[in-house]
């Protein structure tokens, strides 16, 4: 029995042996306790870190690993308690600054107190997934100081106080913010945000408020984009100098709420000072600020643009509606283009090229542009005009500019085919009196149209240009092939392709004996080479150049029309004749006679006979007789004919009917087109897409539509739906 | 001499060492070396002073390590100091990556066997991301971290384990089967290190929590955990859970006629943001290989061989694999003839390459069924008690892995650049590494 209890002690004791001693723990714990009080009062010189690593290390390896970490997260606690508390005994300036300074105390013990803990933050806390020391030691500074009661709203205040001091125009010790900030960032983002950013943001938002009330009742308008650019800037200065980088779209979108978007539209509209203002005075400066500035905030750019665009149409409908500014097309045109060229300049340096604004610009152009139905005649005016006689002495690059404006015009036009009626009437006349100034330039406007409008556009007046060419030729070929014509008058045929050029009725007139037999020689001549062919003598269209010989020998070239001429020949055998005479003798119809008279007899210095009784106006009693006294200081002398350049009131209406009439069959080749592929369409599609189709040369009227199907109807192109009225169907 | 600042000289377990500071900063910062010779801690006492309690041999091994970047341990070191050491120094990661070097099926060696006291065969064997394994066994799952040290073994209730898996170094889930009239089962998530239970995954149909079996298991890089879930009332179907929060996220019902629920293997392909799904024989008559397109709920390509004639030798797939990078799936028969399917056709046939009639005359009493690895354009399948490597657009031949006992390879698995071999007899399983590279 004995034995056996023996036994049974002997395997008690040898269970004790691995007990390690019971105190162990406690007394490495305080080396190490001791050794982070000697850290953090910066007596660590010293220690040494073999040593206290060793010990942490055994504490790990003999299971005491909790024991370590709580004593670490409690003495540092104590620490950070006692360092709150002299951080709060600063007083005034001085806080902050001792504020920082034992924050960087506590970065360098934290630093030095990971080391030492090294193999427990690797294995114990590792495989326990508690925070690891660095973490750790942070959340312990912002727990017991950052957020300690009395130093977390001081500190706020201060922050908050330095800023304010700043904006007011004082200088701060901006490292010393930008470490106390950086502190703010190190505890992490949402320490940052929630205990800084945000109350930042808001005194912001308050201090922004104010100011901009303040402003916006003492300053006008460039003054106080100036002041708010200024601020702009200054707040991103701020963030680069001494905060967080993300905070940098969160304050300027304070300050643009604040300063711009809740003061938007009374900028605009101020009075004396406000967008139009800036407009009408070119302050491109002031409008790029504002700009820039609009830019930045919802719905910014749209106010702008809304208000240059209504201020851009009412300037413009005052400007095509005014009867005194429309009296000159040229001056019309130069004035439209102007315009254009300010806005354009304004858009390029202020408006950064925005094409939302390029596209306002085009729309209140095209607005207003289209309010005065004679826009399409003046542009073409303008370019007859500048063909004739402006673009004499201008470089070929000006040239294209002036035509590349002319056609930004254009494109804003509506009626394209108004437009294309009046071309080809000024382009004839440009044509048969040779007083095109520049060939290229007359080519390249063509070329123009054609890229903006398409081949059809521009196929006439091509063909116009052709027929020029050709006529050419055949006056080389009719002369070669007549040599013994060399002697005696000559004769210049321009043979005009009918439905290239603009249609007048042939009118009749009685040619001298001289010309009509040249006349018919080079009808056989043509007729002779072009089987098949009409000729028929425009006589109103032609001119000539006379030789005449007055009373005291004084010889002169006349440059007459071709009435003209037939007038003047009659006097080669009388003296005197009367309006009858003359009447009977050419048989021109009397209104094309009286303007000729007219143009002859009482033009003054130009005026080659004379009439009696001396007046004005040409009567059916007058007689006339050769103005013997006639003196020029020019050989040749150009006799013009008394017309109108602008159109009058009758002929606007006939230009106008044609154009109407012209648009029918396009209109009705357009609702076959679109029947043809959709072959049931109701009514107010087919008006629509007919519309859209037909956009590129004019504006198609609904009424003008309707017709056009009614008589497609009676002609059975289409037929309407036996249910549904509003139904069309195309008959194949 | 010239450098005489550099030069440090200090005494470990009663041996002075003598070396330069910038062999110690090959430690890291975040080592006792880094932290010592730290500005903060001016050297107290002076280094010729300093002292270092630890063992002297080992010391030396781990300087020439930080010298030269390869670890040579004398035959009279065992590896657990060695270990020991260089946790207290901080420098267990840089014996880890110098032990041995990338992986590469062709210059593979046999450096551990591990036997176990596990009873029957093993399930399977999944290699860890930094070098451990684990291996289950019946209901149990063993953990092995890379030094080969054996952690906790972690169990869902014991029951039987079908599938393992990591998630990352310190993260294993755990698939098993449904504990009849308890529902319990299921799957779960472990901690390598300490072999605790994270928390369990559910199955909700209808939103009423069900009880299921778990079995094969895949993860995506968009940390979705997959499993092929067979439930009590025909719930059968692949299960998508989120391996953050280990919520539900989606299931893929099972369609009649067609095999989800009981998928012996489940292959995540990241290029074509689909799901394999491969149910094979035995476990059903017939094979079904299909990919799923989880964001549409769309089966995108589908193989199966039902009504296919049965070939003369009666070549059965018995394990397949995605290829993507060759657009095809490799498939294996039980005598280890591989086969491919073309992905981008549907319902195309397998093309076998007949290579392996030779080892048919020498069938082991065991056999095992083949499995198949694919390693960075590397194909690797098990047959009986060898691993062959296959290499090049043509799948050539060019390594055997093979060893003298243990019985036929049951499971092999590759990861932390090893592979592991599971043997289906003594309960062991093997070790095979790349060499460190050479020296010149």
């Amino acid at each position: 029995m004995s034995n056996q209890k023996k036994r049974n002690f002997q395997i008690e004791a040898f269970k004790h042996r691995v007990v390690v001693d019971p105190k162990y723990a406690d007394k490495t714990w305080q080396i190490l306790e001791r050794a982070i009080h000697q850290i953090y009062n910066q007596d660590a010189s010293g220690l040494s870190f073999e040593e206290l690593y060793r010990n942490a290390y055994n504490m790990v390896l003999h299971k005491f690993g909790e024991k370590l970490y709580t004593g670490f997260i409690a003495t540092m606690t104590a620490h950070l308690k006692e360092k709150s508390k002299l951080i709060e005994a600063a007083q005034g300036g001085s806080f902050l600054e001792e504020l920082n300074k034992k924050w960087n105390e506590h970065n360098k013990a934290l630093e030095m107190i990971r080391d030492i803990l090294m193999y427990m933050d690797r294995t114990y806390i590792e495989s326990t997934k508690k925070p690891h020391v660095h973490p750790m030691g942070l959340s312990l500074w912002r727990d017991n100081v950052v957020h300690f009661p009395k130093i977390h709203a001081r500190l706020l205040n201060t922050l908050l106080d330095l800023v304010q001091k700043e904006r007011t125009g004082e200088v701060i010790d901006r490292g010393l913010m930008r470490n106390v900030i950086k502190m703010f960032m190190d505890l992490g983002e949402s320490v940052y945000q929630d205990d800084f950013e945000k109350p930042f943001l808001e005194a912001s938002s308050e201090f922004y408020k104010v100011e901009s009330q303040e402003f916006i009742e003492s300053c006008d308008c460039g003054d106080y984009l100036k002041k708010a650019e200024k601020r702009l800037t200054e707040e991103i200065d701020r963030v680069a100098h001494y905060l967080d980088a993300k905070s940098e779209d969160k304050i300027t979108s304070v300050v643009e709420k604040e300063m711009i978007a809740n003061h938007m539209q009374r900028l605009v509209h101020m009075e004396n000072s406000g967008l139009v203002n800036m407009l009408l005075n070119d302050k491109y400066d002031d409008l790029g600020r504002m700009y820039s500035l609009f830019r930045r905030v919802t719905n910014g750019l749209v106010t702008v643009r809304d208000v240059m665009t209504l201020h851009l149409r009412e300037m413009g409908k005052q400007l095509v509606t005014d009867p005194e500014k429309s009296k000159d097309p040229v001056e019309f045109v130069q004035r439209l283009l102007d315009e254009r060229d300010k806005y354009d300049k304004i858009i390029s340096t202020a408006f950064g090229n925005d094409k939302t604004f390029q596209n306002a610009l085009n729309s209140s152009f095209e607005y207003f542009i289209n309010l005065n139905a004679r826009s399409p005649e003046f542009i073409s005016l303008f370019v007859d005009d500048k063909l004739r006689k402006g673009l004499k002495g201008i470089a070929e690059v000006d040239v294209e500019v002036v035509l590349d404006k002319v056609m930004m015009l254009f494109r804003y036009l509506q009626e394209k085919d108004v437009f294309e009626k009046y071309y080809k009437q000024h382009l004839a006349k440009r044509l048969l009196s040779g007083k095109t100034v520049s060939d290229d330039a007359e080519r390249s406007l063509i070329v123009k149209l054609k890229t903006e409008c398409g081949y059809q556009f521009t196929s006439k007046l091509e063909g116009m240009f052709t027929d020029m060419k050709t006529s050419e030729d055949t006056m080389r070929g009719f002369y070669g092939s007549h040599p013994e014509l060399s002697e005696g008058p000559t004769l210049i045929v321009q043979v005009l392709t009918t439905g290239s050029w603009p249609t007048q009725p042939a009118v009749p007139c009685n040619l001298p004996a001289e010309v009509s037999v040249l006349c018919e020689k080079f009808r056989s001549f043509y007729l002779g080479t072009h089987t098949g062919r009409r000729l028929s003598w425009q006589t109103n269209m032609g001119t000539a150049d006379i030789k005449a010989v007055f009373g005291k020998g004084q010889k002169h070239e006349l440059n007459v029309s071709t009435f003209q001429m037939c007038v003047l020949m009659l006097f080669n055998n009388a003296d005197r004749l009367s309006y009858k005479e003359i009447e009977q003798a050419t048989e021109i119809p009397a209104s094309d006679l009286k303007r000729c008279l007219q143009s002859l007899a009482c033009v003054k210095g130009k005026n080659v006979i004379k009439k009696e009784p001396m007046s004005k106006d040409i009567g059916e009693e007058d007689s006339f007789f050769v103005n013997d006294k006639f003196t020029s200081k020019f050989y040749k002398v150009k006799i013009g004919t008394v017309v109108a350049q602008k159109e009058t009131e009758p002929e606007k209406q006939e230009t106008r009917q044609r154009v109407e009439e012209d648009r029918k069959p396009q209109i009705e080749a357009a609702i076959v087109r679109i029947m043809k592929s959709r072959k049931i369409l109701d009514h107010n599609n087919i008006i629509a897409e007919v519309t859209k189709q037909l956009q590129p040369r004019f504006l198609a009227n609904p009424t003008e539509i309707k017709k056009r199907i009614e008589s497609l109807i009676e002609r059975d192109f289409l037929e309407r739906d036996n249910t549904d009225r509003k139904l069309y169907r195309y008959l194949a | 001499m010239g450098n005489s600042k550099d030069r440090i000289k200090f005494n470990v377990g009663g041996r002075i060492f003598e070396t330069t500071s910038t062999t110690l900063a090959n430690a890291g910062r975040d080592s006792f070396f880094g932290a010592l010779f730290d500005d903060e801690w001016n050297l107290s006492p002076s280094p010729e002073n300093l002292f270092i309690d630890r063992n002297p041999d080992c010391f030396a091994v781990l300087l020439d390590l930080l010298r030269t970047g390869d670890l040579n341990v004398p035959t009279n070191i065992p590896e657990r100091l060695l270990h020991r050491e260089a946790s207290f120094y901080g420098l267990l990661n840089h014996v880890r990556t110098a032990k041995w070097g990338p992986f590469d099926g062709n210059r593979l060696r046999l450096s551990d066997s591990v036997k176990g006291i596990a009873p029957g065969d093993g399930t399977a064997i999944r290699a860890g991301p930094d070098g451990g394994c684990c291996v289950a066994h019946g209901s149990v799952v063993h953990v092995f971290d890379w030094m080969l040290d054996e952690h906790y073994p972690i169990n869902l209730d014991y029951q039987r384990v079908n599938d393992v898996g990591w998630i990352d170094s310190d993260n294993i889930v755990l698939s098993a089967c449904e504990k009849l009239g308890r529902g319990d089962g299921g799957m779960g998530l472990f901690s390598s290190s300490s072999g605790d239970l994270r928390y369990k995954f559910q199955v909700s149909h209808e939103n009423q929590v069900k009880s299921y079996t778990a079995g094969a298991l895949s993860f995506s890089p968009d940390y979705k955990i997959f499993s092929s879930c067979k439930g009590r009332s025909n719930e059968y179907g692949i299960g998508v859970w989120d391996q953050i929060t280990g919520k539900q996220t989606d299931f893929f019902y099972e369609s009649p006629g067609w095999s989800l629920g009981d998928a012996d293997k489940l292959q995540w392909l990241n290029g074509k943001n689909c799901l394999l799904v491969a149910t094979l024989f035995p476990r059903k008559d017939n094979c079904y290989i299909s990919l799923l397109d989880f964001r549409d709920k769309n089966m995108v390509w589908s193989w199966s061989d039902i009504g296919s004639p049965m070939a003369i030798d009666e070549k059965r797939v018995r394990d397949a694999i995605a290829m993507e990078d060759s657009n095809s799936i490799c498939v294996v028969n039980e005598f280890e003839d591989l086969g491919f399917i073309d992905l981008r056709m549907y319902g195309g046939s397998v093309r076998w390459s007949s290579r392996s009639r030779l080892m048919k005359s020498k069938m082991p009493d065991e056999p095992c069924y083949p499995k198949l690895a694919l390693h960075e354009g590397q194909l690797f399948s098990s047959m009986n008690d060898s691993i062959s490597v296959f290499c090049g657009p043509d799948w050539v031949l060019t390594s055997r892995l093979r060893r003298s006992y243990g019985g036929s390879i049951c499971d092999f698995s590759i990861g932390g650049d090893r592979l592991f071999a599971l043997h289906s007899e003594e309960n062991v399983f093997d070790v095979w590494e790349t060499p460190p590279p050479p020296i010149i």
